[in-house]
């Protein structure tokens, strides 16, 4: 019985992110657009790009192999897959001892989907589009996971039932802790986070496997019809999912306890709430970014992660441990 | 025995690619993501306009001079008048010449706008591209009251211009650049002097160094970002600008070096922005009175033209660097017997292709927007073989076949095997 509830729930959390990720693409475009001085398309325009690409024929290149169709399927898959493990305002739907593992693991097998599908192609925009990601995905994670894994780890001291399971999140947070260099620890990872965001779903200055003028679309070149549609909706997924994560690590509280609910009406509340979150984290790390800045060259890039968000990630974990063993007292 | 394999890809960026603005082929060969060799086709965009101006008269083909390209288009037919002018002994009125300036460096202002919001698109930067293209509209309105066109304002006339500056076309001009001295201008420097994302993508970047610039004969931004002082409208004391101080700008009077990167000459950009403003007050303070055409009917000097003969040349600093105009004449023909243009940016896309040698893919469409490319002027001239009926479509090949076949006529000691290059067109029958 409980499996079929979650099952249903899942499938409801399911249209629900499909939802609310492609209206977060709607209003970001009209943000964006107003910040130009444009007038922008009108909000529900991915989901009339959605189902317009859907109807549409899939043009499959003469050069590319089973994959290429393939991928597409296999990342809507791994988004969706994902969702089961996201922190969403609640703990993961089928949470487990260590599913943050799991977490980043699925959250990674979506671009290197996207890679296999774009090296598939036989298209050379496509190929060095998927070089390019293949780089970044490499650089963007070491950061972020050293950040996410101390601060699972301090975490766990203030006694949590399942560490390294992302629902410790919502019992307790970084920021309860209150010495003043655990909170210069968890700021300097707050913004590594946010660059780590940034570069998940490629804007501004990480806008570089996709690079539009450079290699027209890079990794997406050669997609087209039901294909486009299903990575674009797998990517939208995907940035929500991403900061679904940075929410729920650095904003997790809920506001379900001060209206007084529980149950299935407290979910809803903090879903919705949540989703609110959500967009804020993106409105800075995404359309903030996205119009105040370019794309960097790929040795850049790569440059700025090694040798500026590591380092901040080891300085910041730092912080948090000497605070936790008392090193200086 | 070096044990490493080169993977070398040649991808095509054109005809069609979004970093173009106009068709165009750069076949770059990449090892990784390092360029190794770059070859330009050019020919995708030929409308045979020598071949129309054939059939119409010297006043005709102010008109279709103008529609070559959109962007410059009263250099070329201000550029025309000059060769005909030349070519026929026809004084201009000391008015018309300042005429020419004011509108010559309205339409400087409004190119160079163009190409920074393009830069600011190739690299990702597209709130750059909105608001510079915004702050065109305003320089845009002020053509469209003088000629009363936004792009083809058809200005000029052989032997003077066709519109006079009135006064409310002055305080219109005042006001603008009083909004774009104030409002436009330190942002734009800000964006491109000073802005860390812009530096960082445009700094070393499709370097052509001072040597390459003179050997390829770069002109115009290409040229002076690169320190080479090459400036018609000073070198040749065009007109009545030597009164109005007309000095080549480079990028070493704002920010000290000179290094010939793209930066370079986005800063030669911003910096003819501001010189243009100072030259259209100027030239507002000191135009005299006048007339304004030396023939004030156009049959009278139509009739003028057809009896002369000679030829002539005209020169002229267009936004992207110098333009020629060659114009023939046959006495008793209304039209010329020959014209001919060379325009800045077919020496300025060589020095480009060779400077990118050795940079990387992601500096393809900010190099290539940097030096302002314009094909549509590039490519005009059609080779029609009308000997028979019927029709023949020769292929690239052929023409190499015929080409290698001429120069084994001309010359027959010659060795060697050429052979085509880059990828041409697969199916043969498209050129």
């Amino acid at each position: 019985m409980n499996l079929l509830y979650s099952t249903l729930g899942f499938i409801g959390v399911y249209l629900y992110v499909s939802f609310a990720s492609l209206l977060w693409e709607g209003i970001d475009r009209k943000v964006v657009a107003r910040m130009q001085r444009r007038m922008g398309p009108p909000i529900l325009q991915p989901f009339y790009d959605f189902l317009k690409m859907v109807s549409k024929e899939s043009v499959v290149p003469r050069d590319a192999n089973k994959l290429f169709e393939l991928a597409p399927v296999f990342a809507l898959a791994a988004a969706i897959a994902l969702l089961a493990y996201t922190p969403l305002g609640f703990g993961p739907l089928f949470e487990t001892k260590g599913d943050i593992i799991l977490f980043i693991y699925l959250l990674t097998l979506i671009g290197f989907i996207r890679v296999l599908g774009a090296a598939s192609s036989g298209s050379p925009y496509a190929q060095i589009g998927a070089q390019r990601e293949m780089i970044i995905l490499v650089s963007r994670e070491a950061p972020m996971m050293l950040g996410i894994f101390t601060i699972m780890w301090r975490i766990r001291d203030l006694g949590v039932s399942k560490p390294f399971s992302l629902h410790v999140l919502y019992e307790h947070n970084i920021w309860e802790i209150g010495t003043p260099m655990s909170i210069i620890g968890a700021l300097i990872l707050l913004f590594v986070f946010m660059a780590w965001l940034a570069s998940e779903i490629e804007t501004g200055f990480f806008d570089i496997p996709e690079a539009e003028t450079e290699l027209a679309e890079g990794t997406m070149a050669e997609y087209s019809g039901r294909h486009l549609a299903l990575l674009e909706l797998a990517n939208a997924i995907k940035a929500f999912v991403s900061a679904s994560l940075v929410v729920a690590v650095f904003f997790p509280w809920g506001i379900s306890g001060y209206l007084g609910l529980t149950g299935l009406p407290a979910m809803v509340a903090d879903l919705l709430f949540h989703t609110l979150k959500v967009f804020a984290v993106l409105f800075v790390s995404m359309s903030i970014f996205r119009a105040t800045s370019g794309r960097l060259r790929i040795t850049q890039a790569t440059n700025l992660f090694w040798t500026r968000l590591l380092p901040a990630s080891i300085v910041g974990a730092l912080l948090l441990v000497i605070d936790m063993l008392g090193v200086i007292s | 025995m070096t044990g490493r394999i080169e993977y070398w890809v040649k991808v095509p960026v054109g005809p069609i690619h979004p970093a173009l603005e106009e068709p165009e082929k750069f076949i770059i060969t990449i090892d990784g993501e390092r360029i190794i060799n770059v070859d330009v086709k050019l020919g995708y965009n030929l409308r045979g306009i020598e071949w129309i101006a054939m059939r119409r008269n010297y006043i005709q083909i102010l008109y279709l001079a103008e529609r070559m390209c959109g962007i410059c288009s009263f250099s070329h037919n201000h550029t025309y008048s000059r060769a005909v002018e030349e070519m026929a002994g026809i004084q201009v009125p000391e008015r018309a010449e300042y005429i020419r300036v004011i509108v010559g460096e309205l339409e400087r202002i409004h190119s160079h706008l163009l190409n920074l919001g393009v830069v600011g698109h190739a690299i990702g930067y597209d709130t750059v591209l909105h608001l510079s293209w915004l702050a065109r509209e305003r320089v845009m309105d002020i053509l469209e009251a003088i000629g009363g066109n936004r792009v083809n304002y058809a200005v000029n006339m052989i032997g003077g211009v066709r519109r006079d500056i009135e006064d409310r076309h002055v305080r219109a001009i005042m006001d603008m650049i009083k909004y774009y001295r104030e409002e436009v201008m330190p942002n734009i420097e800000e964006i491109f002097l000073y802005d860390p994302t812009v530096e960082a993508r445009l700094r070393d970047s499709g370097v052509i160094p001072r040597r390459i610039a003179v050997d390829y004969s770069a002109q115009g931004p290409t040229a002076r970002g690169s320190g080479v002082k090459k400036d018609v409208r000073y070198n040749e004391k065009l007109g009545v600008y030597p009164d109005l101080g007309v000095k080549p700008v480079t990028p070493k009077e704002f920010t000290g070096i000179i290094k010939g990167d793209v930066f370079d000459r986005m800063v030669v950009r911003v910096g003819e922005i501001w010189q243009s403003m100072e030259l259209i007050e100027r030239a507002v303070d000191q135009m005299p009175e006048g007339k304004i055409k030396t023939v004030p009917k156009d049959n009278a000097l139509l009739f003028q033209l057809k009896k002369a003969e000679g030829e002539g040349i005209g020169r002229y600093e267009a936004p992207r660097g110098e333009l020629i105009h060659y114009v023939k004449a046959e006495k008793g023909r209304d039209g010329p017997a020959r014209w001919k243009m060379r325009e800045p940016t077919f020496p300025n896309l060589f020095a480009i292709a060779r400077a990118l040698v050795g940079e990387q893919v992601a500096d393809v469409p900010v190099a290539i927007a940097s030096i302002d490319p314009c094909l549509s002027c590039t490519d005009r001239v059609a080779v029609i073989d009308a000997n028979t009926g019927r029709k023949t479509i020769l292929t690239e090949k052929d023409l190499l076949k015929l080409s290698i076949e001429k120069t084994r006529e001309i010359n027959p000691g010659i060795r060697g095997k050429p052979e085509v290059v880059g990828i041409g067109c697969p199916r043969g029958d498209v050129l």
